[in-house]
C-alpha cells in the first residue's frame, strides 16, 4: 500500500530548503525545544521505544531498545557519544545522501534529541569522505543552529550542553560497519572489533556510545512531533513493532528510479511499477535485491513461507515476495534481508554471472583483510566467478564454489563476511543454470551484459 | 573453582579467562595463530572457532549454508551453527564446548587451512619456519588436503628488509598480527602495522623507521610462520637437526629461562628462544640476550696458556704451583665473578677458606650497562645476587686494584675474564701483580693479565645454577661438549687445590649443589621454569 509522506523531504529541491528558515518555517526545532524543556531522560527512551523505528542502517535493530543499553549513569570521569554513521557506502543505496544535502537540520535537531536521550553531550558525525557537498551542508547547519543557540553550552536554555563534530572518513566500505566506523574516527586503521564489547559499553575513545544510522536519527524529530505512538501507527507493520516511516530507493532497471519518503508498508511491485515506472523496456523481472548489495537477491516467482499458525507473519504465507510489505521481518522470512531498502531490480536481459562478478569484486576489493575467511575467500568468490565468466573453468570448480561462500559464512569478525557470502549463495542457488552455461561455453563474456534497453 | 567441559573434559578456570587459555593451563590445545597467551586477542585467524552449546532453554544461533546435489545442480539451505573464537570467548561455568568432536568445528579448521594457505608460496624447503610452522603441523593435523585452487596464487613483497635484524616475506605471511602486537603491547614502540587491505594486506614499518631496538628479534619468535626470519639465523640451519636445553640468559642479571638451540653433530650453538617463566621473563627476551648465546663460541679461553704460550693442563698446573710457592698461602688474594655459577664461585671460596686460609676476597664482573623497565638490566651479570650470598665479604674490583697499587696484594687466584671497568685501564693495574693465576671460559683483561690461564666451559658447556637480581636460583643446562682442553671451573679449581698440596673437598657437581642448598642458601627455593 502506498502511502506517501514528506517529513524529510518536504524540503528536498526547495530554493535554500537546506536553510535553518526553510526548516523552522515548517515546524522545525519545535521537538527539541519541548523534548528539552519539558522531557527527563527516561521519558524520551521511552518514547522513542514507541515509535518503533527499525534501524535504516541494513540491520534493522529497534532504535529506542539501543538508546536504552546506555548506562544510566555516565561512569566517572567518562563521557558518553552519539556517533552518527552516514558512512552510506553500500551499493545501491543513496538514501542518507539526500537528507545531508538536501534536510541538515534535521539531523541536527534528531541528534540534539538522540544526545539527551542517551545522556551525551557529544555526537559525531561520520560522513562518507566522497560526499563533500553533504559534510558542507552538515557543518553550515551546525553553525546556524550554534548561532541560534539550540547547541552550544545551553541549547534551547537548558542547561544541558550539546555538541556535533562532522567528521568525514578514508572512504572504505568497511568503516560503516559500526566498530569500523568508530575506530577510524578515532584515526586507527578501519577494521571491526571484537564484540563484545559493544559500543553501548566501550565505544568512540571507550567511552558508552550509540551508534546510529543517519536516516534513523533525522527521522527522530518527526516522531517527537506527532507523538512517538501515532508515528508508528502510519506503517502497515505497526504490529511488528515496524513503524513509521522511511526512505525507499528503488533502482537499477527501472524507468524512473528515485528517492521517496513513504510509510512503512509500501510492497517491491509498488515500488518497482508504481514509484519506478516499471522496468525498463517494459521487460520482466529477473531479480529484486531487496537493500543493498549484501542482501540476498530474490526472484519475481518466490513466495514467503510462513507455515507457523501462531506466527504473526503467517498471514503472508504464500504470497508472492513482490506482494508483502517491505519490512525488517517480512524480508527475513523470504529469506534476506530488508537492508537499507533501496532495491535493485535487474530486468531480464540481465547476466546474473556478471552481476555476481560485479559484487564479488567489489567485496573482495573492500574486505579490509583482518580475518582469514573474508580476506581469503572474498578474493577466491571473485576469482572463480571471473574464471567461469572467461570459459576457463570448470564443473568442478563451479560446484565448489558454494563451498566458499560456505566457509565465510558465520567465521568471520563482523558481518561483511554474510554480506559478501549470503548474496553468493542467493546468486548460485537461482542461477545455477546460467553458470553452467558458461562453464559449457554455450555463452561467453560477450554475451553477458548488466544494462538493458 | 568454576569449570566447564571441552569435548566432555573438565577444564577448571579463573574468572575471565578465555577458553583457549584456560585449556592451555589445563594441557589441551586449541589450534590457533594469532592468539599468544602473553598478548591480546583479535580473534582474526578464526583458527580456534569452537561450538558453544547454547545453555538451557536457550535458542542456538544459527546460519543457512548451501549444500548441492552434483547429480542434479540443485542446491539446499542448511543450518550450521554459529561458531565462536575460543580465544575471544571467555569460559562460563558449566558451559559445554567442543572442539574436535564437533564436526562443524573440524570444517571450520580445514576452511581456514586452505583459505591461508590459498596464496601461500608453499616454499617450506627454503623456509627456515621449517620443521617448526604452524601451517605445516596444522596442515597434518586439520587439512589433510590439496588446495582447490589451481591459479596462480597473489604476489607480494618478499625479502622485504624491515631493520638490522628482521626480514619480511608478505606471501608467507597469514596476517595475525602477532608481531604488531608484540611492538605495540610489549616493546611499547607501535612500529609496525598493516597496510593495504584484503588479501593484498602486509605488514609494513612506520614511514621513517625501522625495526630497531632492543626488542626485534621477538616479533619473529612470535610469528607463527615463516613470514618474519631472523638475519641471524636465516639459512642457518634446519631445526630439525637443533636440540635443546633449558637454559638461562648470562646476559643481564635479570636471568630470562631460555632454550638454547644447538647441533649435537658439530657440537654447535645456533640460538636462544625464549622458555616461558611467569615469575622471570613471561613469555620474551630482549635482542641482546637472545644474541648472546654467541658468547658460547666467541672470545673463548680454550687451551691453557703460561705467559700467553699455549701449554697443557697439567704444565699450567705445575707452573701456578711455582708460581705460588713460598708465598704465605693467607695473602693470596681471590677474585670471584659474578658471571659465573654458584657452583664455581662455591669452589673457589671452599678452595681460599679451607685450602689456602685466606679471606682476600674480592669481586669481578663484566661492566655495567643501561637497562629498561622491560627486562634489561643495567647488571650485565648473570650472577651477582649469588656470588652477594655466597661471598658477602668480597670487596669490590676497584678496591682490587688500588690494593695491588698499595703492594697490599702481589698474588692472585681469579676467575673469569672480565672487569667491570675500562678494559685497557684494568689490565695495566693488574699487571701490577706478581703472579695471577685465572680460570676462564672468555679472554679479558683478567686473563691477558695472568701468568697462567686454565680453560674453563662456558654456560653452554656446563650446568650450573644463577641467581638473578630477583633472588631466584636457577638451573641452567649443559648443551654442547667442553671446547677446546676447557672442563668446568670448579674441577679446575679441584685440580688446582691438589697440585697445590690439599685434597679437595668436592669431586662431583651434586655434593656442591648440596652444600649450596644446605648451608649458603638454605631459603631459596628452586624455580627453574616449566617446559612450555
Amino acid at each position: 500500500m502506498i502511502k506517501t509522506c514528506n517529513h524529510l523531504t518536504k524540503h528536498y529541491g526547495k530554493p535554500n530548503g537546506w536553510s535553518l528558515d526553510a526548516y523552522e518555517r515548517e515546524g522545525g526545532y519545535k521537538a527539541a525545544r519541548r523534548v528539552l524543556t519539558e522531557m527527563t531522560r527516561e521519558q524520551v527512551t521511552d518514547e522513542a521505544k514507541k515509535a518503533n523505528i527499525r534501524g535504516r542502517g541494513g540491520a534493522g535493530f529497534p532504535m529506542g531498545v539501543k538508546w536504552s543499553f546506555m548506562p544510566k549513569q555516565a561512569p566517572a570521569g567518562k563521557p558518553m557519544y552519539l556517533a552518527v554513521n552516514a558512512d552510506e557506502s553500500e551499493p545501491g543505496t543513496h538514501k542518507d545522501r539526500t537528507i545531508m544535502e538536501e534536510n541538515p537540520h534535521s539531523v541536527v535537531e534528531g541528534c540534539i534529541i538522540a544526545c539527551y536521550g542517551i545522556g551525551a553531550n557529544k555526537a559525531w558525525i561520520y560522513v562518507r569522505d566522497e560526499l563533500h557537498l553533504a559534510r558542507e551542508r552538515l557543518w553550515a547547519a551546525i553553525k546556524e543552529a550554534k548561532q541560534k543557540g539550540y547547541l552550544g553550552a545551553n541549547p534551547f536554555g537548558k542547561a544541558y550542553p550539546i555538541d556535533i563534530v562532522v567528521h568525514t572518513g578514508g572512504g572504505t566500505y568497511i568503516c560503516g560497519e559500526e566498530t569500523a566506523m568508530l575506530n577510524s574516527l578515532e584515526g586507527k586503521r578501519g577494521e571491526p572489533r571484537l564484540k563484545p564489547p559493544f559500543p553501548a559499553q566501550a565505544g568512540a575513545f571507550g567511552m558508552p556510545t550509540t551508534v546510529n544510522n543517519l536516516e534513523t536519527i533525522a527521522i527522530v524529530p518527526t516522531a517527537f512531533e506527532m507523538g512517538c505512538d501515532k508515528f508508528s501507527q502510519q506503517s502497515a507493520l505497526h504490529d511488528l513493532k515496524d513503524g513509521g516511516c522511511r526512505l525507499y530507493g528503488v533502482n537499477g532497471h527501472v524507468k524512473k528510479p528515485q528517492v521517496i519518503e513513504l510509510a512503512v508498508g509500501v510492497t517491491m511491485r509498488e515500488l518497482i511499477y508504481d514509484i519506478g515506472g516499471g522496468v525498463t523496456g517494459d521487460r520482466e523481472i529477473l531479480g529484486v535485491i531487496p537493500g543493498g548489495s549484501s542482501t540476498p537477491v530474490l526472484l519475481p516467482t518466490e513466495t514467503i513461507h510462513a507455515p507457523d499458525e501462531k506466527s504473526p507473519l503467517h498471514r503472508f504465507h504464500g504470497v508472492n515476495v513482490l506482494d508483502v510489505p517491505l519490512g525488517v521481518d517480512t524480508m527475513r522470512i523470504a529469506g534476506t534481508m530488508l537492508g537499507t531498502c533501496c532495491v535493485t531490480v535487474m530486468a531480464v536481459g540481465t547476466c546474473p554471472v556478471l552481476a555476481m562478478e560485479n559484487l564479488m569484486q567489489f567485496y573482495r576489493h573492500e574486505s579490509c583483510g583482518q580475518c582469514t575467511p573474508c580476506r581469503e575467500g572474498s578474493a577466491w568468490l571473485k576469482r572463480v566467478v571471473t574464471k567461469i565468466l572467461d570459459g576457463e573453468s570448470s564443473m568442478e570448480e563451479l560446484n565448489e564454489l558454494h563451498d566458499i561462500a560456505n566457509s565465510i559464512m558465520g567465521n568471520t569478525i563482523c558481518a561483511f563476511g554474510e554480506g559478501t557470502a549470503m548474496p553468493a549463495m542467493a546468486f548460485l542457488k537461482k542461477y545455477r543454470k546460467d553458470f553452467e552455461k558458461y562453464v559449457r561455453g554455450e555463452k561467453t563474456r560477450k554475451d553477458a551484459r548488466l544494462t538493458v534497453t | 573453582m568454576p569449570s566447564f567441559k571441552l569435548d566432555g573434559k573438565t577444564i577448571p578456570f579463573e574468572p575471565g579467562e578465555s577458553i583457549i587459555g584456560a585449556a592451555r593451563k589445563a594441557g589441551v590445545e586449541i589450534p590457533h595463530y594469532c592468539w599468544h597467551p602473553g598478548l591480546s586477542a583479535p580473534a582474526n585467524c578464526r583458527m580456534c572457532l569452537v561450538e558453544i552449546k547454547p545453555a538451557a532453554g536457550q535458542r542456538p544461533i544459527q546460519l543457512d549454508v548451501l549444500s548441492l546435489d552434483p547429480k542434479t545442480g540443485e542446491y539446499k539451505y542448511q543450518p550450521k551453527p554459529k561458531l565462536q573464537p575460543a580465544c575471544q570467548y571467555p569460559a562460563v561455568d558449566g558451559q559445554e564446548v567442543l572442539s574436535d568432536s564437533s564436526t562443524h568445528v573440524g570444517d571450520a579448521r580445514k576452511a581456514v587451512q586452505e583459505l591461508l594457505l590459498l596464496n601461500h608460496p608453499v616454499d617450506c624447503p627454503i623456509c627456515d619456519q621449517s620443521g617448526e610452522c604452524k601451517l605445516q603441523d596444522y596442515w597434518l593435523e586439520h587439512q589433510k588436503t590439496q588446495k582447490r585452487m589451481r591459479d596462480e596464487p597473489i604476489h607480494k613483497p618478499k625479502a622485504v628488509v624491515f631493520g638490522p635484524t628482521i626480514v619480511y616475506d608478505a606471501e608467507r605471511c597469514v596476517m595475525c598480527t602477532r608481531c604488531i602486537r608484540f611492538m605495540e603491547e610489549v616493546a611499547k614502540d607501535p612500529v609496525l602495522d598493516m597496510r593495504e587491505r584484503g588479501n593484498l594486506n602486509e605488514i609494513s614499518v612506520a614511514p621513517g623507521r625501522q625495526l630497531d631496538g632492543n626488542y626485534t628479534l621477538m616479533t619473529e619468535h612470535v610469528c607463527p610462520v615463516g613470514a618474519l626470519t631472523a638475519t641471524d639465523f636465516r639459512f642457518k640451519a634446519r631445526v630439525w637437526f637443533l636440540r635443546s636445553v633449558k637454559s638461562v640468559c648470562q646476559g643481564c642479571a635479570t636471568g630470562c629461562n631460555a632454550w638454547l638451540d644447538y647441533d649435537p653433530r658439530t657440537s654447535s650453538v645456533y640460538r636462544y628462544r625464549p622458555r616461558e617463566n611467569a615469575e622471570v621473563n613471561k613469555f620474551w627476551m630482549c635482542d641482546p640476550g637472545m644474541l648472546s648465546y654467541k658468547r658460547a663460541h666467541e672470545g673463548r679461553v680454550a687451551e691453557p696458556r703460561i705467559a700467553g704460550k699455549t701449554t697443557t693442563v697439567q704444565r699450567a698446573l705445575e707452573s701456578a704451583k711455582k708460581h705460588f710457592d713460598g708465598v704465605p698461602r693467607e695473602s693470596i688474594a681471590i677474585v670471584f665473578h659474578a658471571r659465573y655459577s654458584n657452583e664455581d664461585n662455591w669452589a673457589l671460596k671452599e678452595l681460599a677458606i679451607t685450602l689456602l686460609g685466606t679471606r682476600m676476597f674480592y669481586r669481578s664482573g663484566g661492566a655495567p650497562g643501561t637497562g629498561d623497565d622491560i627486562l634489561i638490566h643495567a647488571d650485565k651479570n648473570s650472577n651477582t645476587a649469588g656470588l652477594n650470598q655466597l661471598a658477602p665479604s668480597a670487596r669490590p674490583f676497584a678496591d682490587l686494584l688500588a690494593d695491588i697499587k698499595k703492594g697490599a696484594v702481589t698474588h692472585a687466584i681469579a676467575l673469569g675474564g672480565a672487569t667491570p671497568g675500562d678494559p685497557e685501564a684494568d689490565l695495566a693495574e693488574l699487571r701490577g701483580l706478581k703472579s695471577l693465576v685465572t680460570i676462564s671460559a672468555h679472554d679479558g683483561p683478567l686473563t691477558k693479565a695472568a701468568a697462567v690461564v686454565l680453560p674453563a666451559t662456558s654456560w653452554a658447556e656446563a650446568g650450573g645454577t644463577y641467581t638473578n637480581a630477583k633472588g631466584l636460583r636457577q638451573i641452567s643446562e649443559k648443551a654442547i661438549e667442553p671446547i677446546g682442553s676447557s672442563q668446568p671451573a670448579w674441577k679446575v679449581l679441584a685440580e688446582l687445590g691438589r697440585v697445590l698440596g690439599v685434597e679437595p673437598s668436592w669431586s662431583k657437581l651434586k655434593d656442591i649443589r648440596a652444600r649450596l642448598l644446605a648451608v649458603e642458601m638454605p631459603s631459596q627455593p628452586d624455580v627453574s621454569a616449566q617446559a612450555e
